[in-house]
Order: C-alpha cells, then sequence, then structure tokens
C-alpha cells in the first residue's frame, strides 16, 4: 500500500455530515498470472491456479487455464466469474460452429471469434484478460493477446495478470533476446518450459496474487497435453 | 418433397415481426457471429437492479475505465500518428506502443488497420474501439461495393465510420481515426474521432506525441516533395514523436496511399532511427 | 497521478561477492514529457557508498545536497570516513525528520562495509529502513525491476558478472515503463575502485 501523507479520514469528514456514496462494483479482481510462448511447432499456455480476494485466498486450486473443444487454449485472468461465463460462451459457439460447418473451428478463427465476443460487451465489459494459444493452419504455435474489450494481436510471448510487469521484462529478455547481442530465435520446447518454471517462481517470490501451483498446457497439431507443478504456498 | 419441406420451414419461421431479423439471418448464414456484425447489439447493464442509487451506465464505464482509478480496465492510451498528402499520393505513419498508466503493455502494435486496398485507418484511443468499428467499416464497404457496383469514396467512408460512432455518442466510446485512401476523385483524408467529429485536410497528426509531430511536420512539409522525401519526412516526425513523448514509441510503421492502393513500406526500431540521426551532421537553420 | 511517477525513473542495487552494483536510468521528464538524458540519480558519498535517490526530481536534488552536506560535517567532526550502516542511518533519520511533510524520495545505498563486505538498504519516503542480502529497488519500473531481478540475480557475483546482470535487469525493466529510461548509469563498487559506465539504452 502506498504511503498516503495526507489520508483523508472518512469518520471525521462524516461526522461534519457530507454524505458518503455507495456503489455496487461488479468487476472484482482475482488476481493470478498468466503466460503464454508460441514455438516452431508448439504453443505452451500456463497459469497459477490461486484465486484470491483482497489479502483473502479463497482457494489454492482453481484452474484459469481452459482447453477448449477445438484443441486451442484459452487463459484468462482477472475476474474469474467473468471467465467462466466467458469459457462457457466460446464452448457454445464452438459447438455451434462445427454442427454448422461439420469442422472444428481453426484457432486464428477462433481467435477473431474471441474478439467479437469480448466487444458484444463493450459497455459492460468481461474483466478478463485472455491469451488464447494454439496451433494454426501450418502447424506454427500461435499465442493471441487481448484485452478486456476485445483488442486483440498476434505475439510470440506474452505475460498477462498480476504479474505481468514482473514476468514480461523476463519474457522480452529471454524470449525476445532484447538487450543481448544475439539474434531473435523461436525457443525450443525445453527452453520455453524452463523459462515459464523460472518465470512463475520468480513473480511467485514478489506477487502474493500469484503461487500454489502451476498448471503448463502444450499444445501440438497431435493434441494437448497438460503439466503440473508445484509453487511456493505461502 | 424437399421443396415443400423447406417451405413448411420458411412459413414456420417466417412471421411479419422476424423477417428482418431472418433477412440478415438468411445473407450471413456462413459464419455464427457474423449475425453480430450485421446487426450488432449490445447489453448494457442496468445497475438499479442491483444496488440502491441507481447508476446510470455511462458513469458507471467511465469510472471502470478512469485512469485514476488504477485502471480496472485500462484503456490502451498514447499515441502518435500522423497522415499528409503530398504530390504523390498519401503517407501514413504511426508509433507501435500500447500503455496501461506507466506500463508499456505492447510495444508492436500495429495502428494502421487495412480496411480494404484501398482504405486505411489509423488506431489512437481505444484500440478496440478502432479495430472493431473499422473492421466494421470494412464490411459496409464491401457491401456499398456490392450494391454501388463501384468503390466507396473516402468522403463516403469516413462518414459511414462518423455517423457509426456518432450513434454511440456519450457512451465513451474513445477513438481518433484518420480514415485515408485514393477513390475515383483522387487521394482522400479525413480525421474521424469518437465525438462524432469529422474533418478533412492536408495533414492530420493524433494522439498525445501529436504536438511534436507537428512540429516536424509544419517545418519540412512540402506539397511537391519526392515520394523518398516524404516517407522520410513521416518516418522523421514519429521519431521525434517517440524520443520525447513517453507514451509513444518502439517502432515506426509506414504507409503509402497511391492510385494503385496503399503499399507497406517498413517497419523500422525508433531506438535504432534515434542512434542513427545521432551521427548524422545536423542541419544547420540558419543558413 | 501520483507524485512519486511525476518524473518517473529507475534505480536498482545488488550483492556481489565482495563487491556491490547500483544503476539508474537517466531521464528527467514532467509526467509524458522528456527533457532531458543526462540527468544524475545516483550520488557518490566517498568512494565506498553510492545513492540512488528515486522519486520527485526536485527532492532527488534536495535531498543529494542535504546528505552531501551532512556527511562533510560528520567527516569534520569525526575525522574519519562515515561508515555505510551509519549513513543509512543518517539517511533514515534525515527522512523521518519529515515525517509529516516528507520528500517525496525513496533511496537506496550500495556500499561496501570496512571488512570489504558488500552492504545494500532501501528505505521508503519517511525512512524505514530495509537491509536484504541479494538487491533492492525503487522508482516507477520497481515491478519490472523485481521481476528482473528474481530472475537474473543469484549469490556471490564476481565485479563483472554482476555488472551484466545488473544491467540487464534496468535495461529490460525500464523499457516496460514509459517514464524511465533514456540510458542508464551503472557503477559497480569494488575494494580497489569504482567501476562507472554508462549505458545505451532505448531512447523513446
Amino acid at each position: 500500500m502506498p504511503y498516503d501523507p495526507h489520508p483523508n479520514h472518512e469518520g471525521f469528514l462524516n461526522s461534519v455530515g457530507s454524505p458518503i456514496q455507495h456503489r455496487f462494483n461488479p468487476h472484482t479482481d482475482n488476481g493470478g498470472t498468466t503466460l503464454a510462448i508460441a514455438g516452431k511447432d508448439f504453443c505452451l499456455v500456463a497459469g497459477d491456479t490461486r484465486q484470491s480476494e483482497g489479502y483473502s485466498i479463497n482457494t489454492r486450486y482453481a484452474p484459469k487455464v481452459h482447453e477448449l473443444s477445438n484443441g486451442s487454449v484459452l487463459a484468462t485472468s482477472g475476474m474469474y466469474a467473468d471467465s467462466v461465463n466467458l469459457v462457457l460462451n466460446i464452448e457454445t459457439r464452438l459447438e455451434w460452429y462445427k454442427h454448422k460447418h461439420n469442422k472444428t473451428m481453426s484457432a486464428t478463427a477462433s481467435a477473431q471469434m474471441l474478439m467479437t465476443v469480448l466487444y458484444q460487451k463493450r459497455f459492460f465489459p468481461y474483466y478478463v484478460f485472455n491469451i488464447l494459444g494454439g496451433v494454426d493452419e501450418k502447424g506454427e504455435g500461435c499465442v493471441f493477446s487481448y484485452d478486456p474489450v476485445g483488442c486483440y494481436r498476434r505475439e510470440t510471448y506474452q505475460a498477462h495478470g498480476s504479474s505481468a510487469a514482473l514476468i514480461q521484462p523476463f519474457l522480452d529478455n529471454q524470449c525476445g533476446a532484447k538487450h543481448q547481442n544475439i539474434k531473435e530465435e523461436l525457443l525450443t520446447l525445453d527452453q520455453a518450459m524452463k523459462i515459464t518454471k523460472d518465470a512463475f517462481a520468480s513473480a511467485t517470490e514478489r506477487d502474493i496474487y500469484t503461487g500454489d501451483y502451476l498448471e503448463i498446457f502444450v499444445i501440438k497439431k497431435s493434441g494437448v497435453t497438460k503439466h503440473k507443478f508445484d509453487l511456493k504456498k505461502d | 418433397m424437399a421443396l415443400v419441406n423447406l417451405n413448411d420451414v420458411l412459413s414456420f419461421t417466417g412471421n411479419e415481426e422476424d423477417s428482418a431479423f431472418d433477412d440478415a439471418k438468411s445473407s450471413c448464414m456462413n459464419f455464427e457471429t457474423s449475425l453480430n456484425f450485421k446487426l450488432p447489439t449490445f447489453s448494457i447493464q442496468n445497475l438499479s437492479d442491483v444496488s440502491d442509487i441507481a447508476t446510470a451506465p455511462v458513469d458507471f464505464l467511465k469510472q471502470q475505465m478512469s485512469n485514476e482509478n488504477n485502471s480496472r480496465i485500462a484503456i490502451k492510451k498514447g499515441t502518435t500518428t500522423l497522415a499528409f498528402v503530398f504530390q504523390g499520393g498519401v503517407i501514413i505513419a504511426v508509433d507501435s506502443r500500447a500503455t496501461g498508466g506507466a506500463y508499456i503493455a505492447d510495444g508492436g502494435v500495429k495502428k494502421v488497420i487495412e480496411i480494404n486496398p484501398y482504405l486505411l485507418g489509423t488506431m489512437a484511443g481505444g484500440a478496440a474501439d478502432c479495430m472493431y468499428w473499422e473492421r466494421e467499416l470494412g464490411r459496409r464497404c464491401r457491401l456499398y461495393e456490392f450494391r454501388e457496383k463501384e468503390r466507396i469514396t473516402v468522403s463516403a467512408a469516413s462518414k459511414l465510420l462518423c455517423n457509426i460512432v456518432y450513434g454511440y455518442k456519450g457512451m465513451g466510446l474513445s477513438m481518433g481515426t484518420m480514415v485515408t485512401g485514393w477513390d475515383k476523385t483522387g487521394p482522400g483524408l479525413y480525421y474521424v474521432d469518437s465525438d462524432g467529429q469529422r474533418l478533412k485536410s492536408d495533414l492530420f497528426s493524433v494522439g498525445s506525441g501529436s504536438t511534436y509531430a507537428y512540429g516536424v511536420l509544419d517545418s519540412l512539409y512540402d506539397y511537391n516533395m519526392s515520394v523518398e522525401d516524404a516517407i522520410e519526412l513521416g518516418t522523421r516526425a514519429i521519431y521525434h514523436a517517440g524520443h520525447r513523448d513517453a507514451y509513444s514509441g518502439n517502432t515506426v510503421n509506414v504507409y503509402h496511399m497511391k492510385k494503385t492502393g496503399w503499399e507497406f513500406i517498413y517497419n523500422k526500431d525508433i531506438n535504432e532511427l534515434h542512434y542513427k540521426y545521432a551521427a548524422e551532421a545536423k542541419p544547420s537553420t540558419l543558413s | 497521478m501520483s507524485i512519486m511517477s511525476y518524473n518517473g525513473g529507475a534505480i536498482v542495487a545488488m550483492k556481489g561477492k565482495n563487491c556491490v552494483a547500483i544503476a539508474s536510468d537517466r531521464r528527467f521528464g514532467v509526467q509524458a514529457l522528456t527533457l532531458t538524458h543526462d540527468f544524475q540519480k545516483v550520488f557518490e558519498i566517498n568512494d565506498k557508498i553510492y545513492i540512488g535517490l528515486g522519486g520527485l526530481a526536485t527532492d532527488v536534488q534536495t535531498l543529494s545536497e542535504t546528505f552531501r552536506y551532512r556527511v562533510n560535517m560528520y567527516n569534520l567532526k569525526e575525522e574519519r570516513e562515515i561508515q555505510p550502516k551509519t549513513f543509512a542511518h543518517l539517511v533514515s533519520s534525515t527522512l523521518y525528520e519529515k515525517r509529516f511533510g516528507p520528500y517525496y524520495c525513496e533511496p537506496v545505498i550500495a556500499g561496501l562495509e570496512k571488512d570489504g563486505s558488500p552492504f545494500i538498504c532501501s528505505t521508503d519516503l519517511i525512512g524505514c529502513t530495509t537491509f536484504p542480502n541479494d538487491f533492492v529497488v525503487t522508482g516507477t519500473a520497481e515491478q519490472q525491476l523485481y521481476g528482473m531481478c528474481e530472475s537474473l540475480w543469484e549469490p556471490n557475483l564476481e565485479p563483472e558478472d554482476l555488472f551484466e546482470i545488473i544491467s540487464q535487469a534496468l535495461l529490460n525493466a525500464v523499457d516496460r515503463d514509459a517514464v524511465s529510461g533514456w540510458g542508464a548509469i551503472v557503477h559497480v563498487i569494488t575494494e580497489d575502485k569504482v567501476i562507472t559506465r554508462t549505458l545505451r539504452g532505448r531512447m523513446d
């Protein structure tokens, strides 16, 4: 909490008789961090599993990385309730698409669809920061990163959530080869796994909203595999 | 027999009230969500249902998206974009930084939106607003082409966008965009923003770094300059804005609008431009 | 906007093996506007102690002069060089003097103690000190620096390795902060010398 040299003593003001405004706030931040890295023939999507509200932990295991029925993986951070509804919404649309067109939706098409879905709620947004990971038509790993109202872009690596500011510069350095006199190259799966685990271990040290367990999904053309690791629980 | 069945279905769903809806639905059956493009609908929550004090959705959204509120939903802001008309067409140059507060959320944003091969839009303000509505503009321009059997003018396209966002005036949309293109009247350049303002001119710059860009543009702009010089001018203006303005930077994207449509010129790193320009001899202003 | 991020800036100090490093960016700006890229935020107290002052630029300069005055007075009175730990408490009490109208400045101190062991310290704006055994950070890129340092730092780094780590940490951190950057300066304090290098950072 930043130090406030001029604290506004509400009790004092209220004794003067000024009205206090109560306001329902439909959005809450449940914390948590997500990350995705695209490789040549794979995509890695990771997230911690802690769910918190204020200084309390609601649960140590609430997965915020969701495997979708079209073989893509959606990592959500922000408000958990909104993310559950968003995933439900997306899954319904994927299902309807399958019945209508007799094929599963491609990762790139579902990326565009997610943008539309998010923007539909422009005036009462889903408070969710999304990362969609998958394998595109060419078999290459793809990562799409979103803001809550649907602005999206294809990236090679991205971190979102409460530790985004801690992890993103590390990814710039390690995945993007920033400030290193080497050429930027796509990572191998082993490298990506190692960087992901390091990033989350570091974030857990300094961010109270990140921790407990780390779930890593690896998406390849052949399918999705899931790995689970321990993080600090303090 | 098959036709009879089909008729059954049509007569079952085709009542008077739903006909407009069905018309829209049948014209875009290829993709589940395109119906939403055709008839955009937005859920606007009435918060009086859940709170003692009725809260207008606009007020609510302003509170949610304000930068003072430590950004519950930080809208990506801070930009430098510019476009100018010259003898060789239009040059469009933009930076690529997206910030949420002081945090640089993304350093590689595409702030030029390719509406179609003859139309470009730029992005300033709410990134999603620009992205969504300029995509919608692209769709409407395509429909216009089908109906009118000719390409839409830049003037008409910009007015379409202007009319769309004017319909949402006061609801918190945030966009400052330049619509550029080449039509039967030649090159076109319009500024459209979310207040519903639409202006035509030969030179615009939009965003937090626009004042720096204007400084460079105003001193070096010449209608009769060569294409190479014009590209260099656009690049330099964005570089200077990126250098001085904290909320602009990372890379420059330059596009050239010609009679044959737009052409992507290049993407350059602003940091590399800095050291390149720093090594060059400074032009004397007094000679 | 908070007054602590009015001018922007980022400072980090790290412990190594018989050495210590301190680094800062060089931007001086007023909110979005960048004015200069050679602003001094790290000050030499003596050849074994450096202090980095992050926060409001006017207080950075005022405090640097206050500390220069107080350290000079200490040297004259005591007829000996001030030790890092003593200096840290001098900083702390100087800040606490203004408890109810503070300097908007969060200092970090890096130094070598008499026995050559590394010393780092950071305080908040009213003088609450912490003495970690790895690294300290302050400024608008604090979060980014924590992420970088937590990932890159390891114990017992030699001076050249420490220089590389602190440089990488700072440069990559400020590139994700809009109001820090525009070059950097690093001091590595060792037993026999202080290595000072300026870094070419991103200028946007």
